[in-house]
């Protein structure tokens, strides 16, 4: 649940998201769910002159599983947090494997 | 009452005071529902649909007796005979309104505006208002499925240019068209108006409230408005009831026989539209069949004898001779369908909204007829069984996350939760207990299933619904207390049913991790205890000391209140804090390996002074810090000042020859250091006892290499934090003579081994700026130095107040003053300035 809790933060951030068909997106961060699914507002899209069938596309839903990279706000992460995120779920998971 | 032989032990004998039926009313079996609905919220007495058939036993574990909150939910004393035809529903419901609402704010589970009148119009409810809570109802008949989208709006611009009701009509079909016609933008944009709009309270009711879900929103909350008290002789329950099963007002008219002067005519009510009063006063067998039959059997029990005599007409009304033709169609054909003795009552506008009606319930009528074949598949105990099965399927699952306390959550959404209380984010629902919780889904669902049951059950799905409601509530309860349980048995379903749920997903595999891993555990244990200081043990060393630190902020976290005296029971709960905290204390306090032997002469540094050197363990030292206490903190003072050459920030920090500027690394690793580290150092060393002082610095002297020291930021920081505490423990008098002499000495020591290297404290090109910390700390040594020492001082670094000063004519304004009021901490300590150079 690390990312889910981490990116629900992010929300209406602007974050870039680059899909596995490398199409790049930027657009505020409305929701995300325990899948990663996304939902983005007024999207732009990065290349558009090599994805012109988006243009007109002004808000989406991307299937958490085709996301590759999300471009984060460097100052909305409190990086020290996270660390501490993180241990805690590993501790959680090492946990549970036992 | 009991007219046609009715059975006359259902509360019947409940039946408002003010009858005033007329003769051809017959007694109207919704009305009896809606009043059995009335009081069954209070009393849970006519249980019909009979959850203890099916249910697998989960609520056997639960006070079935729980009556008694029913008023606080519901509201309204045990007075059942009070509730009579005008029982606020809406009123009393609206008291807790504010509950539902919160829930219904939190998941944006939100209608349109203007679907219910507020209480504040019943007092002032007109005729219009009559009608319009009257012409609502087909709103709300879930016929609209069956109906193309755009058959409603055609209709109404039909009406609104033909017909007598043009006044009314758009008035209230307007803010019901809204509701259905809101686009999921439109619903979204009205979300974002008001993001976290407070939970509206009375005035503002829940149910009136936008809804984002599109596919609910032609659903209606279980809440009824209003009933307008002006017009007492339309029984609001017997209007409601028939209107809402969508049943037009024109298709109730009676058969040619009645003539409308043979109705008794309310007197005050001399406006209201002919048909409508028809309506009302209407027996129920006018009832068309489809609807009659598509009646939970709830509704129907009351009249068994009924039934037979209704369902015999079904074939003759669902097809009259209209019913392939469109509303027009159907208005041209206006003498077959109507009575004519009735229409020459009205006068053309409204003979062509009369029309209209009846067109409009051919067609409806076509349509029901042509859906009704799948009617009665399943039996609407059937459909609570699936309902049921699914609900428990949420609640089991909803069990699995039952332990929603701020403790789960925290591991969890450990990030999310701090981070939002640290940035002040919206609370969504941080400690919201799970009952809220599964209560909004429940809801939630309640309202879907609610609003599908409502095409067939009409008001008695209402009550249904609440009635499964409360019955999941109280499986959510059970499963609260239950332990976690990985699969569900459900009495009827095919094996066991096991689940996952987002955090603990089923598992497909189950392996045994074999106890072997442990051994291998020892054996990597002893590996790491061999090289104490390569990387991966000092990385591990350091998460070893965050995960203790960690639990130590959690320790914080629980501390009990500060005990009573008086309360042995809060005493002992203190004590067994307190030994836990130093228990922990104690673990961190191994970890940080400060008390490791230095061990002279090695390759490896000290592992505290390895921590130290990765930026984690820079970090960690201020966290580290507010957990220990002061001797603690001397004792890493100490570790650190007794190590500050082989500290990377010191012994990486020397220049190469040739070399004009330190690796970005290294820069960033002072700066670190710098920002994390001193703080917490200077912080201590600020109220530590002068012999510490007197200590540290003779550890300087003695152990480290002073030169070498000097000339790095970090050495000659902690120099100048010596010094400078060293020169207030003087100036406020705290210092015994006997320290005094002590610290002279030491300090002597120093200023005689660092007078030759003073000009070298510099960096090494004067352009290179940052030169602040080299004056500070040339203050601190003149502060405390002698007068012979200050002139000697004064003679070593000459050169560079001279360059500084000329440098500084070359800069622009705000740079210059910086640099010359650098030059000038040191100048003043010595009872000097800058200006005096001119």
């Amino acid at each position: 649940m690390l990312f889910f809790s981490f990116f629900k933060t992010l929300t209406n951030q602007t974050v870039t998201i680059e899909l596995k068909n490398d199409i790049r997106i930027r657009g505020t961060l409305k929701s995300v769910d325990q899948y990663l699914n996304i939902k983005l507002d007024d999207v732009d899209v990065l290349d558009l002159d090599k994805y012109p069938h988006l243009s007109s596309v002004k808000n989406m839903f991307i299937r958490g599983s085709v996301v590759r990279y999300v471009v984060l706000p460097r100052s909305e992460v409190d990086v020290g947090l996270l660390e501490d995120a993180t241990r805690r779920e590993a501790a959680n998971q090492a946990g549970k494997a036992r | 009452m009991s007219f046609f032989g009715f059975n006359t032990t259902l509360p019947r004998d409940r039946a408002p005071p003010g009858d005033q039926r007329g003769i051809f009313d017959a007694p109207d079996p919704f009305a009896e529902v809606a009043r059995a609905q009335a009081a069954g919220l209070q009393a849970d007495d006519d249980d019909v649909i009979d959850f203890e058939d099916t249910y697998d036993g989960l609520g056997d574990q639960l006070d079935e007796d729980q009556d008694e909150f029913n008023d606080d939910t519901f509201g309204g004393g045990g007075d059942t005979g009070g509730v009579g035809r005008d029982f606020d529903f809406f009123g009393k419901t609206a008291q807790v309104a504010d509950v539902i609402g919160e829930e219904q704010i939190r998941y944006g589970l939100q209608k349109p505006q203007g679907s219910v009148i507020p209480p504040a119009a019943e007092t002032a409810a007109t005729l219009a208002a009559v009608e319009a809570a009257a012409a609502q109802k087909p709103k709300r008949s879930g016929y609209e499925k069956y109906e193309d989208p755009g058959y409603i709006p055609d209709l109404q611009a039909k009406s609104s240019v033909w017909s007598a009701h043009k006044k009314t009509e758009p008035s209230f079909q307007a803010p019901s068209l809204a509701k259905k016609m809101m686009s999921l933008e439109e619903v979204e944009a009205q979300m974002r108006q008001h993001p976290t709009a407070p939970p509206p309270g009375l005035s503002q009711p829940p149910v009136s409230l936008p809804q984002p879900m599109p596919d609910l929103s032609h659903f209606q909350q279980p809440l009824q408005p209003p009933l307008p008290e002006g017009f007492p002789h339309l029984p609001p329950e017997f209007v409601q009831a028939q209107l809402a099963k969508g049943i037009p007002p024109s298709q109730l008219l009676p058969p040619p026989p009645m003539v409308p002067e043979h109705f008794p005519m309310p007197g005050h009510a001399p406006n209201i539209p002919l048909h409508l009063l028809q309506n009302a006063h209407l027996p129920p067998q006018a009832m068309t069949p489809p609807q009659r039959q598509a009646m939970p059997p709830r509704a129907q029990r009351p009249y068994p004898q009924q039934q037979p005599q209704q369902q015999q007409q079904p074939q003759q009304q669902p097809q009259p001779p209209v019913i392939p033709q469109g509303p027009r169609a159907q208005a041209n054909q206006m003498p077959m369908v109507t009575n004519p003795q009735q229409l020459m009552h009205l006068n053309e506008e409204q003979r062509i909204a009369y029309l209209m009606e009846d067109a409009r319930r051919a067609k409806r009528n076509h349509k029901i007829f042509l859906l009704s074949k799948g009617n009665g598949l399943m039996t609407p105990q059937d459909k609570n069984f699936i309902t049921r099965i699914q609900l428990q399927q949420l609640v089991a699952a909803a069990g699995n996350v039952a332990d929603f306390d701020s403790e789960a959550v925290l591991s969890e959404d450990f990030y999310y939760q701090v981070y939002s209380q640290i940035r002040g984010a919206p609370r969504q629902h941080p400690h919201q207990p799970l009952g809220h919780f599964a209560q909004t889904y429940l809801l939630q669902t309640g309202n879907r299933l609610g609003g599908h049951g409502s095409r067939r059950h009409g008001n008695s799905a209402d009550n249904h619904m609440q009635r499964m409601q409360q019955q999941v509530q109280r499986a959510v309860e059970a499963a609260k207390q239950k332990p976690k349980n990985k699969q569900l048995i459900i009495e009827g379903s095919l094996g066991k049913i096991s689940f996952g749920n987002a955090k603990a997903p089923k598992p497909m595999l189950n392996i045994k991790r074999p106890d072997s891993s442990e051994g291998a555990k020892t054996t990597k244990k002893a590996h790491a205890d061999l090289s104490l200081s390569d990387r991966k043990s000092i990385l591990a060393n350091i998460e070893g000391v965050y995960s203790a630190l960690m639990e130590l902020e959690d320790m914080e976290r629980t501390m009990p209140p500060p005990p009573d005296e008086n309360d042995p029971e809060a005493i002992q709960q203190h004590m067994e804090w307190r030994q836990k905290v130093r228990a922990l204390n104690q673990k961190l306090w191994q970890k940080l390996k400060v008390m490791e032997p230095i061990v002279p002469n090695t390759n490896h540094p000290h592992p505290f002074i390895a921590f130290l050197s990765c930026p984690k363990g820079k970090k960690a030292i201020p966290r580290i810090f507010r957990q220990i206490d002061q001797e603690q903190r001397v004792t890493i003072l100490t570790m650190i000042v007794v190590n500050l050459d082989t500290l990377d920030v010191v012994r990486r920090a020397q220049l190469m020859p040739g070399e004009t500027q330190l690796s970005l690394a290294v820069r960033e690793a002072i700066e670190l250091f710098s920002q994390a580290v001193m703080p917490s150092l200077l912080g201590y060393v600020n109220e530590a006892p002068f012999n510490i002082i007197i200590g540290l610095l003779g550890l300087v002297i003695a152990q480290t290499h002073v030169e070498m020291v000097a000339k790095t930021r970090i050495g000659l920081g902690i120099l100048t934090m010596l010094l400078s505490r060293a020169e207030i423990v003087k100036e406020a008098g705290q210092a015994t003579e006997r320290d005094w002499q002590q610290w002279v000495e030491k300090f002597n020591v120093l200023f005689d081994t660092l007078e030759p290297i003073f000009p070298d404290l510099f960096p090494h090109s004067i352009n290179a700026g940052d030169d602040m910390y080299v004056w500070q700390f040339l203050a601190a040594v003149g502060i405390g130095a002698s007068p012979e020492q200050q002139q000697r001082l004064v003679i070593a670094v000459k050169d560079r107040v001279m360059e500084t000063v000329t440098y500084s004519k070359t800069l622009p304004a705000d740079m210059a003053s910086q640099r010359l009021g650098n030059v000038n901490l040191f100048m003043r300590a010595i009872g000097l300035d800058v200006e005096l150079l001119g």
